[in-house]
């Protein structure tokens, strides 16, 4: 078997990422799973992986199967399954070392700097394997309400935002808690998203707004190549969020440009651009599963 | 290929003879070198008799004169199969000439362990074409019900679920399985064994290229609505939050 083990199915980036994963794989006839604690599934994204409970596949895997896992914690717990194992990395804290230093590891990467971290850590190669955008946030580019500014609060200060001076008749809207569609419908009538965590590896929901056609204001972020300062969004020190947002909201012309370029940027990360990707990896034998 | 159709089947005998006549044409059609067909005979008021089927199949009959559940009826006719592939077939599905072929060629182009089939009611509107699941209280879902079928995309299609009134797979799958669970009364037997085949890593499609009819409900009665009632608690007591979410309340019910 195949098996992506996760540690829970709550609104973190890294659940939907690995359960965009398996449904990739799946899509190219890979028969991969998802093991959660108790079979749990997740209740806020869109998905098609078959899920089943950690607690009786894990202690049911040998050296046929492979487990793939995101949490370093999973670590050694996975190695005494037998199992091959291959670390989907996410991030890059150091809390990781020890498992892309572990031969026995297949190291996955989603996006560039991840894949220098493991390089300058290890001087191990790791592969590639891209990372997506839900359908759902495609193609939504209807009307918008002018001025008006959207963030996620659980991934970043809140202060950031209230401590912001903006310009009259602004309204802002906190986005915590929702499932995957509301966050795109809410993107989809939104003007500006504000991008307020500072220590984000890659920034999945800034991706997310560019693919919903809104414009993009991001703090700077430790792994968010795609962010691109004036060209697809605009980059800038806390502190100044609230002159820029102000800037930008004057500049209609500008405002036009960065929407245009953030969708451009997000379509690179469509689930059929990761699909392509999986699928040339697979037939390369670059990424080979079992034994 | 070696095929052995499994079906369920109370009365309503001029229906199951043109049922095993179409699925004789179809298994032709498609070049299936060996197909026979166990009628599981679910305590019909006159007993099935293989003169009276009259059909070009090599038929076998498995009688019950108590009535059991569907899933009783299948796991029975089913522990009658050595190998091969199975087909769960309801005896009110007359498949389309070229139904088979379509089916086959889904497996082969998606890779899939289990395949369905897309179904019509008499007025061509979509009976079944695969199974998706929301997250609030309607649960597995037939998509596109009741929409006429010509206006649905024909793309080969994977699925989490496939209805059992289609089901075709192979036997060593079925019976890994322990088959469907028969603690169902009636109805979501189909939907549990195609999650716990999810479960082993198993790939589920449906076919869409030709249309086969279904005359769903022609023998419901109000027990079997109540018997499906008790189901759907079981399903849901056994499966809430533990699939996952591929469908939205917003499409047609």
């Amino acid at each position: 078997m195949i098996v992506y083990v996760l540690p829970g199915v709550g609104i973190y980036g890294g659940i939907k990422v690995g359960f965009r994963f398996v449904d990739a794989l799946r899509a190219l006839r890979i028969p991969a799973v998802v093991a959660t604690p108790g079979g749990a599934a997740p209740r806020w994204f869109s998905s098609s992986a078959p899920v089943v409970a950690q607690e009786s596949l894990l202690p049911a895997l040998s050296g046929a199967d492979t487990v793939l896992f995101s949490l370093p914690h999973d670590h050694e717990r996975l190695r005494a399954t037998g199992a091959r194992m291959m670390f989907h990395c996410q991030g890059t804290d150091p809390l990781i070392d020890p498992v892309i230093s572990d031969s026995a590891v297949t190291v996955l990467t989603c996006w560039e700097q991840a894949r220098r971290y493991v390089h300058e850590k290890t001087g191990r190669a790791s592969l590639d394997v891209g990372i997506s955008v839900g359908d759902a946030f495609f193609g939504r580019y209807g009307s918008r309400v002018s001025g008006s500014i959207t963030y996620m609060s659980r991934r970043g200060r809140t202060d950031v935002m209230a401590q912001m001076s903006l310009p009259a008749g602004t309204s802002v809207r906190a986005v915590d808690g929702e499932p995957e569609c509301s966050v795109a419908e809410i993107m989809s009538a939104t003007d500006v998203f504000v991008a307020v965590a500072e220590n984000e590896w890659f920034g999945l929901p800034a991706l997310e707004a560019m693919a919903a056609g809104c414009i993009v204001v991001s703090v700077p972020t430790v792994g968010g190549g795609f962010l691109r300062d004036g060209d697809n969004c605009i980059v800038v020190e806390p502190s100044l969020l609230g002159s820029r947002i102000q800037e930008l909201l004057e500049s209609p012309a500008l405002g036009a440009r960065l929407r245009r370029s953030g969708v451009v940027t997000a379509q690179a990360h469509r689930s059929s651009v990761q699909r392509d990707l999986l699928r040339h990896l697979l037939a390369s034998q670059q990424l080979v599963f079992g034994p | 290929m070696n095929l052995t159709a499994i079906i369920p089947s109370v009365g309503l005998e001029p229906l199951l003879r043109q049922c095993l006549s179409c699925l004789a044409v179809s298994a032709e059609r498609a070049g299936v070198a060996s197909v026979r067909a166990i009628v599981v005979d679910n305590a019909s008021l006159l007993p099935y008799d293989l003169h009276r089927l009259g059909s070009d199949l090599s038929v076998e009959i498995v009688r019950f004169d108590r009535p059991r559940s569907f899933a009783q009826a299948c796991n029975q006719g089913a522990a009658r199969v050595a190998g091969g592939d199975v087909l769960f077939l309801n005896n009110d599905v007359l498949l389309n000439p070229r139904a088979l072929t379509d089916v086959l060629s889904a497996r082969d182009e998606l890779g899939a362990d289990i395949t369905g089939a897309r179904l019509v009611y008499p007025d061509g509107t979509i009976q079944h074409c695969g199974v998706l699941f929301d997250g609030g209280e309607r649960g597995p879902y037939h998509v596109w019900h009741r929409q006429s079928s010509d206006l649905v995309a024909r793309g080969h299609r994977r699925f989490q679920s496939v209805t059992g009134a289609f089901l075709l797979m192979e036997n060593a799958l079925f019976t890994r399985l322990g088959g469907f669970d028969e603690r169902y009364p009636f109805a979501y037997e189909d939907v549990d064994f195609c999650l716990r085949a999810g479960g082993l890593g198993a790939v589920i499609a449906c076919a869409q290229g030709v249309d086969s009819l279904h005359f769903q409900g022609s023998s419901r009665t109000e027990r079997a609505y109540a018997l499906e009632r008790v189901s759907r608690e079981l399903f849901f007591a056994r499966w809430r939050g533990r699939f996952t979410i591929d469908g939205t309340e917003d499409d047609p019910v």
